[in-house]
């Protein structure tokens, strides 16, 4: 459709060209994160740019993804989520291996997006996972680890939301609802819109104290002491209490760690990707708008690839982390070194020299003349 | 820093600003044309009500007043925490009096300000759709042959009956919503919780 109507040096919408600061800052983000990774002992998979279409798990992200026709005929897809794959690749290539696994990636995942603000169809994303292993020791390392990453980089500030798919979920373990009633309720919790929760729920169809703990799931949010309003209003509905439990049972742990300023309780929080089963969080600090990342716990994704193991991890944004920063008035290693001009006369000597100056570790321009 | 709050300068500003005075939040004077108006420890920006939930989506105003119509319109990630209760309307399919109409044509052409909602409301009636997108008046657009039907909010269907139109589906109801950004909500939880009590308290008297 472009044909010849654009110009060459055109950018197309949703793609990025970072230069100069801004991608030295960049790397610098990137190496903090990394170095957090490893320190917690996680291990670095760089996994394939595209795979077959159906390893990628969530159908949230179906109309996203870019996906084509292999030369076989195969269906494939650029990735637009690390999560499933390495799932795949814990699941097959690494089957002989002992849980827990614990492993890393930093990378782009790629996502069609309509041409918006703000929105880009190329992000950059660094996140880890934990693969079997005790659930809530997984959960509340994977948090600490979020925190520290954060802390490291030097964002002030930050909250930790954590919610529980569980909540929602269990409520409505024992209604048959159609797809679409319980997209609008989820949606409407989701949006914390107690009209529009009332509005969207079926006449009749669900017990009066199912329908009151919706609504009220739209104003569960705030600091660790919801989850006692949460245990009250939720008592009658066990699964969602048990949902509750784990969230305070990780809350605890984290505030006994020191981490529990940057805690906050959202029970609303239910939407997150669509193979979350338990604790979801979303990490938002003062100058950004959105969320900086975000993650939570996946059970049943890695049934799908004949493994089947609990599993949590997460994920940070580095457009994101870097606009935050940026706005926040944290500039990490944004100046280079100024180089010094090697050369002179005589090739090789001059190649020499400079070779000499970089055997020191100093920066050089290297600038020989024949 | 204090709170900011996007408000549209559209016809959501009068009930805004009574129901702000009833709850005994500062609000900006009417007179004035500044765009950016610091009263009391709030900041308010007035801007075309189809940006206010942008605005705020961004992160750029913590919190802002827009009609569910446009919210609907614009699917913002934003918080909707406080139906404000004002600002009724209706969001709906309007045709010529009498025409008969949108059933039989094979491609429903419709002229609209909400050409997301528009087309989403046929295609899931299983209606081909060819949307044709307005700015303003758009009730002129049956008449002069533009589109079959348009899709657009009416109070009092007066408009719609001066243009020789009759609304024949609904499509959504339609009041003033309290938005707020989804960081601002966790991060000045303090300060929301205050606004939104004082607001949801305010509606209730």
């Amino acid at each position: 459709m472009n044909g010849a109507s654009h110009r060459l040096v055109q950018v197309p919408p949703g793609v990025q060209c970072f230069l100069g600061d801004e991608a030295r800052r960049r790397r610098r983000i990137e190496e903090s994160v990394i170095t957090v990774f490893e320190g917690w002992d996680y291990e670095e998979i760089i996994p394939p740019l595209f795979d077959y279409a159906d390893v990628f798990a969530s159908q949230a992200l179906l109309p996203k993804t870019y996906s084509f026709v292999g030369r076989d005929g195969s269906l494939l897809a650029l990735r637009p989520d690390f999560t499933s794959l390495l799932a795949k690749i814990a699941a097959g290539r690494l089957a002989g291996r002992p849980a827990p696994m614990r492993l890393y990636y930093s990378g782009e995942v790629l996502r069609y997006e309509p041409p918006r603000a703000g929105r880009q169809s190329e992000l950059y994303q660094m996140g880890l996972e934990h693969l079997g292993g005790e659930a809530r020791a997984a959960d509340a390392e994977v948090l600490a680890i979020a925190a520290e990453c954060l802390d490291v980089l030097g964002v002030r500030g930050f909250v930790l939301a954590l919610g529980h798919v569980g909540v929602f979920g269990g409520l409505l373990a024992g209604a048959s609802l159609d797809a679409a009633t319980l997209e609008r309720l989820r949606e409407r919790v989701e949006a914390k819109d107690a009209a529009g929760v009332r509005d969207a729920l079926p006449a009749g169809a669900l017990p009066a104290a199912v329908a009151e703990a919706l609504v009220r799931l739209t104003t569960l949010s705030g600091d660790t002491a919801v989850l006692g309003e949460a245990e009250r209003a939720l008592a009658f509905c066990a699964p969602a209490r048990a949902a509750v439990g784990e969230l305070r049972q990780v809350t605890e742990a984290l505030r006994a760690a020191g981490l529990g300023d940057g805690l906050a309780i959202d029970l609303g929080e239910v939407r997150g990707l669509d193979y979350y089963t338990g604790l979801v969080f979303r990490a938002y600090a003062p100058g950004l708008g959105f969320e900086v990342g975000g993650g939570g716990r996946y059970d049943t994704l890695l049934a799908r690839f004949g493994r089947p193991m609990p599993a949590v991890g997460f994920m940070l944004g580095l457009d994101r982390l870097a606009l935050l920063l940026d706005r926040q008035g944290a500039r990490p290693g944004s100046a280079a070194a100024v180089a010094e001009v090697v050369g002179g006369d005589g090739l090789g000597a001059g190649l020499q020299r400079a070779r000499e100056k970089r055997a020191a570790g100093v920066r050089v321009r290297f600038e020989g003349r024949p | 820093m204090s709170l900011t709050i996007a408000l549209s300068k559209g016809k959501l500003l009068a009930g805004t600003e009574d129901l702000f005075r009833r709850a005994g939040l500062p609000f900006p004077s009417s007179e004035g044309r500044r765009l950016v108006v610091p009263v009391d420890g709030l900041r308010f920006l007035l801007v075309k009500d189809m940006d206010v939930p942008t605005y705020v989506e961004h992160g750029v105003a913590d919190c802002g007043v827009a009609g569910r119509d446009v919210l609907l319109e614009l699917e913002p990630d934003v918080y909707e925490p406080v139906d404000l209760g004002f600002g009724r309307c209706r969001l709906v399919v309007a045709r010529p009096r009498g025409a008969s109409g949108v059933d039989g044509a094979s491609t429903v052409r419709v002229a609209t300000k909400y050409p997301r909602v528009a087309s989403v409301h046929f295609l899931e009636r299983g209606r081909s759709v060819e949307v044709v997108r307005l700015a303003g008046s758009v009730e002129l657009a049956p008449g002069l042959g533009l589109a079959d039907c348009i899709v657009d909010v009416v109070e009092t269907g007066r408009t719609l009956e001066e243009n020789g139109l009759e609304a024949v589906e609904e499509v959504a109801a339609s009041s003033a919503r309290l938005i707020v950004n989804r960081a601002s909500y966790h991060a000045r939880r303090e300060e929301i919780s205050g606004l939104v009590g004082a607001l949801e308290k305010a509606r209730r008297s």
